[in-house]
């Protein structure tokens, strides 16, 4: 599982990168794309940075009507982020927001990506796809981020958008 | 080192894209596709004469090729197998509306509706008298008309133009490029100089003007205009239930590959038959249904169905109806 999950997670950064290169954000003094994985950071990392795309993943479960012992999986992912705008009296926050929007459903385009292992280098194809659903946009959520946005209350824009991947399992079914 | 996967081998698709091209109606000669030379092409770049018709839903394969068995002995024993008679259909919905995307939906001629003459009163559903052609001028292509200083201009981007010969009382298939009717007589068709610009694929959207030119959207499908076309605009389309002229084309059907692995279905020769597999209870009438988006809003669909018809194939000279190829994804088992 933890391949279908890099393969996705650095598919949409490359994407991103290529997409806008200006959407970065710094993370212990390293400038990257601006999608991280929370999973991925130590849990007493600071409160997310507005303009970046931050991925949780959800529940995994074996996908009905497949055939064969090599198991169709899906794993749930919500992808939070949030604007302030980007000007003091944060009027723009909704048009920055709408265009947070349609770079993820840019990068989610296509809808696929080939499944590698990247615990090795360089990576190795691992000779199948992770693909996933299109993206539903929430107002609110009961993400982290949202739970700390609705403390503060601060006018911020946010959305949540929920995909579904699906791989196939490194494990196979008896 | 590669190893083979059997997980690699389940093809899974997202949605379906359509793809037709012309059959050369004198010889009923097919548009071939070649899965060696061109199978694997980009989705978005169909090679040519193959058009992009879009995402389609509800794609349904039909067959109906029964075998029969040969029996012997005193036990009547099965023997051998035969097949018996072939028939194929295919059926599907256009989410997309354009002027072939109607005109296989349809199944017979699809008129284009002129824009009407000035003054002009009388009523034809599919179109009265329309403005004169403007002729096209020799060293056009399929993407830009030459008309001459001050006639182009006449145009403006947005107008939709038919360009074709006039018609010149000739008998048989008419349309350059394409055959878009049968004409049985000149009679028939009211020796109407228009008549092949009413039904002529070679349909285009104006997108820029120029002193003595226009640039179209998208190049004609019949290509560049013959010598002695005019050029008349377009204000609809019009399909109608009925007609004596069957469209018959090449077609292409892709899975799109989520998993790797590509799925085609080619029809050398495909005939509008909306066919008895979807009639309703009565087995005469076939529904059309609309697409709910959110209710009352619908989207509307074209519902395109067809019948095989039969094309041998040069290999070993079987008469086949249709192909199914697969690429394997890079990786998977091959067995």
């Amino acid at each position: 599982m933890q391949f279908a999950k890099d393969s996705f997670f650095l598919a949409l950064q490359e994407r991103l990168a290529g997409l806008n290169p200006a959407r970065t954000i710094t993370i212990n003094g390293a400038t990257v794309p601006a999608i991280v994985v929370v999973e991925n950071l130590p849990p007493s990392f600071a409160e997310p940075q507005a303009n970046a795309f931050y991925v949780e993943w959800g529940a995994a479960s074996v996908a009905g009507g497949h055939a064969g012992n090599g198991a169709l999986m899906s794993l749930e992912c919500t992808i939070s982020y949030y604007s302030f705008g980007t000007v003091a009296s944060m009027v723009d926050r909704g048009r920055v927001l709408g265009q947070l929007d349609a770079e993820l459903q840019e990068i989610c385009q296509p809808a696929n990506t080939e499944k590698r292992d990247y615990t090795q280098a360089p990576s190795a194809d691992l000779g199948t796809k992770v693909f996933w659903s299109q993206p539903d946009f929430l107002e609110k959520s009961k993400s982290s981020v949202e739970n700390q946005t609705d403390k503060q209350s601060d006018g911020r824009a946010e959305h949540q958008a929920r995909l579904k991947i699906f791989f196939f399992s490194e494990v196979t079914l008896s | 080192m590669t190893f083979p996967l059997r997980a690699a081998m389940v093809p899974v698709t997202r949605q379906m894209r359509a793809y037709f091209a012309p059959v050369n109606r004198a010889t009923e000669e097919p548009t071939v596709f070649d899965p060696g030379l061109s199978g694997t092409f980009p989705l978005d770049a169909p090679p040519a004469p193959w058009v992009d018709l879009g995402w389609i839903e509800n794609f349904e394969r039909w067959y109906d090729t029964p075998t029969d068995v040969v029996r012997s002995g005193a036990r009547t024993l099965p023997a051998g197998q035969f097949r018996g008679p072939m028939e194929a259909r295919v059926e599907f919905n256009f989410r997309q509306w354009g002027k072939l995307q109607m005109a296989l939906a349809g199944g017979s001629e699809h008129m284009n509706v002129l824009a009407p003459a000035a003054g002009s009163t009388t009523p034809v559903p599919s179109g009265g008298t329309p403005a004169p052609g403007v002729a096209v001028l020799p060293g056009s292509t399929a993407t830009e008309l030459f008309f001459g200083a001050g006639v182009a201009t006449g145009f403006s981007p947005g107008c939709l133009l038919a360009v074709d010969s006039d018609y010149q009382q000739q008998t048989g298939y008419v349309g350059s490029g394409i055959a878009a009717a049968y004409v049985s007589s000149a009679t028939a068709v009211k020796q109407d100089p228009n008549y092949v610009r009413r039904v002529t694929f070679n349909v285009g959207r104006v997108a820029e003007v120029t002193t003595a030119s226009v640039l179209l959207a998208q190049p004609l499908l019949g290509g560049a205009p013959p010598a002695g076309a005019s050029a008349q605009m377009v204000v609809a389309f019009v399909d109608r239930e009925g007609g004596s002229f069957f469209q018959e084309w090449s077609a292409l059907f892709v899975a799109e590959e989520e998993t790797g692995g590509r799925v085609c279905f080619y029809y050398p020769r495909l005939s509008p038959n909306p066919g008895v597999v979807a009639a309703n209870s009565s087995g005469r009438f076939v529904r059309e249904d609309f697409s709910a988006i959110e209710m009352p809003l619908t989207a509307i669909s074209l519902r395109a169905s067809f019948l095989a018809l039969p094309h041998s194939d040069t290999n070993d000279g079987q008469t086949v109806l249709c192909y199914r190829s697969y690429f394997p994804a890079g990786m998977a088992a091959a067995y």
